[in-house]
This record gives C-alpha cells, structure tokens and sequence, in this order.
C-alpha cells in the first residue's frame, strides 16, 4: 500500500480508499450536513433573493445599510465580545477551581450542581430573575437599596443575564481540558524553581488556550445567536440584531429582510471561526502520551489566590441559587407580588394541561441527545484526526446553524421541510435533526480542543499494532475523548430541554415543547405555571447530566474494555 | 490493515440509529382522527380551550390547537401556504388578518351570522370574521400614582406629566395589533392630523420606559409596580386585576381606540367543511354568550349577545371608537415606519 501521504498526513491516518469504516462515515455526515444544514439555507436564501421569479437583490441593501440596523450590528459584536470575555474568565475560573483547587469532593460537586442552573433552564428565565430583583421595584434595587427608578434595560443588564447563562458552557469546556493537562508536567516545573505563577504562566496557560479560545468562540456564538435575553432586557436602547431580525420577520412579516439581517450575524461568526483556527492550529498542545491514572493533582495556586477565586466563584454561585430560589418561590405562590399564599396548583396545572408538552420534550430530548452526542464526536474526530476532501469545509458547515440565530434556522427548516420533496413539518424528526445539528457542534468543538492535547503517535501505535480504524477509535481514541463525548451530550440534552428560538417555528399540532409552553405562560401572566414548568425542567435535567456524571466516573475507573461496552461496542 | 467485521458492524449502528427518529415520523403521521381540525390560536390558551372545548360538546368536532402570537401565526401561515397544516386561524386582532389578505392566504368564507354584522366586524368579502370586539384601557399601578400624588389618568395629556418618566410600558408597533390600534387611537384624537398625532408620540416617548413584543407584555410589570402604567387591552387589563394586583383601569376623555377579534379560513384547508362548521359557531351567539361564564373579557362582535354586566359598567359612558379597517389599512404600513423612524429610533 503505497502512500504519498507526507509526513505529517502519516501520522493523520490512512486515505479514504483504503479505509471503508472512514468512507461510510463520511459520506454519512455530509448526508446529514447537506440536508439538514446546507439545504435549509439554500432554500432560505432562494427565497430572499428570488422576487416574484427573478433574481433581485433590491431592498435588502437597504436593510443593512439602514443606521438603526448598523447600530443593531454593532451592538451585537460588543455584546458578544463582552459575553465570551466575561463568560470565558468567570468560566476559567471555576474550571481551575474545581480541577486545582483540592477542594473537597462535596464542594466540587456543589459548584457542578449551581454552575449548571442557568444552562438548563431557558434564557428568559434569568431574564425575569433579573427584572424582579433589579427592576425600578426590585428586590434588591428597590426592596433592599431602597433605590427609586432604577433602570434594568439595557446593555449592562442583558450582558449580566447572558454572561451568567452562558459562562456555564465555558466552564464545561475548560474543565476536561484543564483535567487532561498532565500535573506531573506542572510538578516538574515547580521542582525546578519556577513561582506558582509562572508555572501557571508558561506552562497551564498555554496548555489550555485551545481550550479558552473554544470557549470564547462557543460563547460569542451563543450571545450573538441569542434573542430572548435583549428581547426581555436590552429594552429599546440598546437593539441587537437577532432581535431585530425576528421582530422583522415575526412583526413586519418580512422574511427577506430579516434573513438578510441574519445572514449578516453570520460575518462575524465566520471571521471569529477562521482566527481561532488559524491561531489554535499553530501551536503545539501535545502535552501527553497518554494520561496517567492515579497521580496527585499540582498544587497551583497559594492560599490567598485560592481563597479570592473561592470567593468571585462563591459570589458568582450565590447570585445563581439566589435567581433560582425567586423562581422556587414564584412556582409555589398562587401569584408572586400579589398573593403569596402557598399552592401546589400551578403543578397540577402542568402535569394535567401540560402533560402533552412535557410528554414530547422528553421523546425529543431522548432522540436527539445520543444522536448529537455521536454527531460531535464523529465530526470532531474526523476532523482533527483523519485526512480526507472537504474537512476543512466539513468543520465549516458543521458550524453554521450553532452560529446563525435560531430564528433563522427555524424559519429555514419551516421553509425548506414544508413542501415536496422532503416534507417534515409536523414531525419529531424536524425538532431533532434541529437540535442535532445546532447543538452538537459543542461537542465537536470540545473533542477538537482534547484532541489537540492528545498525541496523535497513541493511535498510531494501535494501527501499528494491526488494529482498523474503526477499532483504533473505539478502544484508544473514544476513551481519551470521552469526556468531550459527555459534554456534548450533556448540552444537547440540556438544549433539547431547554431552546426555543429555533424550535419555535417548528413545534406543530403534534408536537410542542415544554419551553413554548413557558414562554406562553409568561405572556398570559401566568408566572405561576411558567416557574412550576422551569423547576420541573431543572429537575428532570439535573438527574439525566447527574446520570452522565456517573457514567464517565464509571469510565475512568476500570478502562476502556467498560468503555467499549457502554457505548455499545 | 484493517477489520472488515469491524465497519459492517459500525454502518449497521449507524443505520440503526437512523431509523429510530424515522419511526417516530411514521407514528406521528398515523394519529389523525376522523372528526378532527387543526388550528392556529392567537388567544391565549385559557381562552381558546375552553372555547374548542363547547366547540367540541356542541358538535362533536374535536378542535387540534397551537397557541402563536399575531405575529409568529401569521408568519408561519405564509410560510405554510403551499402546504397548509392547519384549517382555521382563530383570534387576533384583525389587522393581523388584513395582513395575510394582501398574502392570500385565507379562503373567503361568508357564515350565516355575517349578514347581521356591522361592517367594521367583517372583510367585505368574507375573508375574515369578526368573533369580538377589544376596547384599549389605561391601566395604572395604584401605589405608583398614590406614590406621585396623582390620580388614574382621564386625559391622554395625563400620560405626559413628567411624573411619569420612564414609567410606561406599551407595546411596539412592529409586533403587536395593541400598538397598531393604539397609534390608530392617537391619529382619530387627534382628527388624523398624522403631524400632531406624532408630536403627541414623541412627547409621550421620554415616559415610555420599555416598548414591548405582546400587547400584554407590559401587563405583569405594571401589576408589580415595576412600571408605573400603561395602554393595554381591556382582557390584559380585567385579567391582570383578576390576578390580584393592585391596578386601576380607566379612559381618556377624549376617547379611545376598539379593535376587533378574527378568524378565517385558511386556503387550502385539508378539513374545508370543519373549518367552515367552526367559524359559523365561533361568529354566532352560540360561542360568544360562552365569553362571561369563562370570565374572558372580550365585547361579542354579534349583536344579539347581551355585554355581561360588570363589563357593562366598566364600559359605561366611555367614549369608544373604531378604528377604520379600510383607513387602518392602506395606512398602516406607512405609519408603523414613521413611528420606528420618529417615536421608536428617533
């Protein structure tokens, strides 16, 4: 078998001739990604151009260079500059905390258990937390500072909101890595004479930047994808283009202009994709051979560095259980600010009117989680591991429905899943290709980042040992990026349970979602079932991640034989 | 190099992976009773189930319903119309439904109650119906205005009084029929002088602490005192009070806009007999003496149903009028710019 494959292209692994498990593959996800991502699109994007059978750009250069909308633009890549900024050093700092921090086993997992909160219940439910408590009658602005007329709306407030949402999936990026990085190296280093913090400096640091630049990328994504948050709080000051885009189409009934608004957000997406690449890729993060079991963790940091990360995280964690106390509280008063008489019957009302809606969130999230799971990782480590056409392009378009506003992707797929040939509307599958393919690519983002740590000469010396590739993966690859696997996972069960701005357009007669149901309850003005809903949310999702957090303890301990067996293999 | 039961062994997974959301398509696309047709509600739930439910006990049609806002039901209909789920769109104001006329995507239908009609309750053609009919209120937060030593405003010049700085919600135009009606309201105060109608907006605009997406969506905040008022729907208003907060409603002087509540059928509707059987109940007293036994505030839009007492009171001796759908409409799009570009952005 002749190969003209480089040196480096060696060590990446054979061609696709004369690897079938890896052609197959292949030519799977790009089934997927042509018809759940590229052709939605396509279709969306012929029906903004195409006008009454012609061609027509006329009207949308309008639409984007009108001031309000550049302004909306701007707004949004200040938005979300600040949200990855913010949300990646809070997140960073819970990560290091929690990994280095020889904190005891029940602190790490109360941290695990808060940390998560926002992440599993939908983002407006943070927004309404924030109105109650700083609003001009705010608990705390009004109720506890006795401050008169205190403005909530704005850009201080919907960053707030969002950094608190979103810093969570920071946090489960940074940690696996920031676990994988050998301490044994960070041990030598200190022996050697090197300060904690140099040792931190020139060693963890850089270690980890795959890691933060992920992390910064996932969350300037999510913000600029984001519209229920500024569509609660960023008030009329301070427009974002997400929001723009859905009121143009949701209220002006103009399809055209905002999905040209849309596509617009796509721009920053893509320039913030291709300099992360192109920063990440030129470094090296080779850090092990493999990753030793059972050694003690570096101690990296003195007492008082670690007593003033405890308490940014302990503020941090104390303001997230305090939110999600206020909505405890709100699901079991008959009506919150009026009567707090204590009820049961805003659950009653869900388990009986809402039976259907909680029904249907569960059969999706059932479908779409394992799919996604796999979906990121397969992508994930085609991507970073094998040579073949079009990875590069594979990496890109796997990327586009996470980056693009979910209004967006839901008006898409209603267009393009509504009429012959493939109609899907009214379906499960249409939510769960949806939530597949805009949720998996956080997984495929967290097995690139571990990927990069991992030497690829492990693998190499498996198919040196006679080993396919298909077994290769299974046995040296999946067990070191497992822990991507579960991130994954977890967050595309947790969206699964939790997204709306997509999923909205493509609930049907059929199907609804328990987030609708919240997001209804709360224009009725029923607080009271829409807080019943949110704790019911949190609940289910805090034992399923709490599950997978058993599930990749029960990895770790006895190797990758178990491994192998749990996922099937 | 490589193991041949290994990939066969993967491809079948993965096959079998594809299949199961397959199946879940198959058994959704089997449940479909006879007697049954679907439905886009832009009324709440707790309206428009109560409602399908007499439907159902009358005639034994079962009525399948999502709830949308005006915006996202009309949104989807047009996206819809090559193939449309749905057989009926039911409540809304009806500006929402000259809307989709221009998309043509509704079905004209007359039912026997059209006839019986004042004009403003239908489309000339029949292309909507109305089933009710929505007065706007003010409503304010009582230990607000006790607060700032007023009284519950009677007079649109009351909402500008400098006490009322950024204390108002109301909704924006670009997604709510209660902003639209409410502008309406403003241009017949102020005899459709659009000039002095719009000098009016801009000097309420420094009191307007959040323009929000529904109609109602200022409701909640101005029952916890977190705004100090607002321009809402009579039902937002009742239904808010209901709740337990502390809120009045009243009008201005001068007078203040009515809207009226939809429905149509859709073009192309799979159940066309059905939806016709549901818009002849819901446009007929049959459904609309059902509005005060539910406590749903909405005036019936057909003249033999009676205005249940309380609302009656309410509504006594308030200078109400409509607004002018053929007016409304060649003007709306017009004057909803304007209003993003002078009051919203200015």
């Amino acid at each position: 078998m002749a190969s003209k494959a480089s040196a480096g292209a060696r060590a990446a692994g054979a061609g696709l001739a004369r690897d079938p498990a890896l052609a197959v593959t292949v030519v799977l996800l790009w089934a997927g990604l042509a018809l759940f991502v590229v052709y939605p699109l396509a279709m969306l994007f012929a029906r903004i151009v195409v006008d009454q059978g012609h061609v027509s750009l006329a009207g949308l250069g309008g639409i984007l260079t009108d001031r309000h909308q550049v302004r909306a633009f701007g707004n949004s890549l200040l938005l979300g500059a600040l949200v990855g900024l913010i949300g990646t050093v809070v997140g960073f700092a819970f990560a290091f905390v929690a990994a280095r921090g020889r904190l005891p086993l029940w602190l790490v997992a109360t941290i695990d258990a808060s940390v998560l909160l926002p992440l599993i219940s939908p983002p407006f439910t943070t927004a309404i937390a924030m109105i109650f408590s700083f609003g001009p009658r705010g608990l705390v602005t009004y109720g506890l500072l006795g401050v008169k007329g205190f403005s909530v709306y704005g850009l201080w407030s919907t960053l707030l909101s969002e950094a608190l949402t979103y810093f969570p999936i920071a946090y489960l990026t940074l940690r696996p890595i920031l676990a994988a990085i050998d301490s044994n190296v960070e041990g030598m280093a200190r022996s050697l004479g090197a300060s904690r913090w140099r040792v931190f400096r020139t060693v963890t640091l850089p270690l980890a930047i795959p890691g933060i630049a992920n992390a910064f990328l996932l969350l300037f994504a999510a913000s600029l994808a984001d519209f229920a948050t500024p569509l609660i709080l960023a008030g009329n000051a301070f427009p974002v283009l997400p929001t723009q885009a859905y009121l143009q189409i949701t209220g002006m009934f103009d399809l055209r202009g905002g999905a040209a608004l849309s596509f617009a957000l796509l721009v920053p997406a893509l320039i913030v994709f291709v300099l992360q690449r192109y920063w990440v890729s030129r470094r090296q993060y080779v850090t092990v051979t493999g990753k030793g079991a059972g050694q003690t963790p570096f101690d990296s940091m003195t007492p008082g560095v670690r007593a003033a990360l405890l308490a940014v995280c302990g503020g941090v964690t104390l303001l997230i259980v305090y939110f999600y106390a206020l909505l405890l509280y709100a699901s079991l008063v008959v009506a919150l600010g009026a009567n707090h008489a204590f009820t049961l019957a805003h659950y009653r009302t869900i388990f009986t009117d809402g039976a259907k809606a909680i029904r249907d969130t569960l059969t999706i999230a059932a479908l779409a989680t394992p799919l996604g799971g796999l979906y990121g990782i397969a992508v994930g480590y085609l991507v970073a591991r094998k040579r073949f056409p079009g990875r590069r392009t594979m990496e890109l378009v796997s990327m586009i429905d996470y980056a693009l506003p979910g209004t967006i992707v839901g008006i898409a797929y209603l267009i393009a899943f509504n009429d012959p040939p493939l109609v899907l509307t009214g379906t499960a599958l249409i939510i769960v290709a949806c939530y597949v393919f805009r949720y998996g690519p956080t997984g495929i983002r967290a097995t690139i980042a571990l990927l990069a740590q991992i030497d690829p000469s492990l693998e190499e010396a498996s198919r040196g040992l006679g080993a396919g590739s298909a077994t290769t993966f299974r046995r040296v690859t999946l067990p070191l990026i497992a822990p991507a696997f579960f991130a994954g996972l977890g967050v595309v069960f947790i969206r699964s349970m939790t997204a709306i701005s997509a999923t909205i357009f493509l609930i049907s007669i059929g199907w609804t979602l328990i987030t609708v149901k919240i997001l209804e309850n709360i224009t009725e003005l029923s607080l009271g079932p829409a807080a019943a809903f949110s704790v019911f949310v949190v609940a289910i999702v805090f034992v399923v991640t709490g599950a997978i957090a058993r599930a990749v303890r029960l990895f770790r301990a006895p190797g990758a034989t178990q491994v192998a067996s749990l996922l099937g293999g | 190099m490589m193991n041949r039961h290994d990939w066969r062994a993967r491809v079948a997974r993965a096959l079998a992976l594809l299949a199961v959301p397959a199946l879940a398509l198959a058994a959704t696309s089997a449940a479909r009773a006879a007697d049954t047709l679907n439905a886009y509600s832009i009324w709440p739930e707790n309206w428009a189930r109560p409602m399908f439910e007499e439907f159902e006990k009358a005639t034994g049609v079962k009525v399948n319903f999502v709830r949308f806002s005006s915006g996202e039901a009309l949104a989807r209909v047009i996206a819809e119309k090559n193939n449309p789920r749905v057989d009926v769109l039911f409540g809304g104001p009806v500006e929402t439904f000259a809307a989709g006329i221009a998309e043509g995507v509704f079905e004209p239908y007359k039912s026997p109650s059209f006839a019986r009609l004042p004009a403003r309750m239908k489309q000339a053609d029949g292309q909507w119906t109305a089933i009710a009919d929505d007065p706007l209120v003010f409503m304010t937060n009582d230990k607000f205005v006790k607060e700032h030593g007023l009284k519950a405003p009677a007079s649109w010049d009351d909402l500008l009084n400098p006490a009322y700085k950024d204390s108002l919600q109301m909704a924006d135009a670009r997604t709510s029929g209660t902003a639209v009606t409410r502008i309406f309201s403003i241009l017949e105060v102020n005899g459709r002088d659009e000039n002095k109608a719009f000098a009016y907006m801009k000097k309420l605009r420094p009191n307007v602490q959040l323009y929000t997406k529904s109609g109602g969506g200022g409701t909640l905040p101005v029952g916890l005192g977190q705004a100090g008022g607002g321009i809402f729907f009579i039902v937002d208003a009742l239904d808010t009070k209901a709740k337990g907060y502390e809120v009045t409603i009243s009008f201005p002087k001068e007078g203040i806009g009515t809207a009226g509540e939809g429905i149509a059928l859709i073009k192309g509707a799979k159940n066309p007999e059905l939806g016709k059987k549901l818009i002849d109940w819901a446009t007929s007293p049959a459904m609309q003496s059902n509005f005060a036994k539910y406590k749903i505030n909405f005036v019936p839009a057909h003249p033999d149903v009676a205005l249940e007492p309380s609302l009656a009171a309410i509504l006594k001796d308030v200078k109400l009028f409509p607004i002018d759908a053929d007016y409304a409409g060649a003007n709306r799009k017009r004057i909803v710019d304007r209003w993003i570009a002078e009051v919203l952005n200015p």
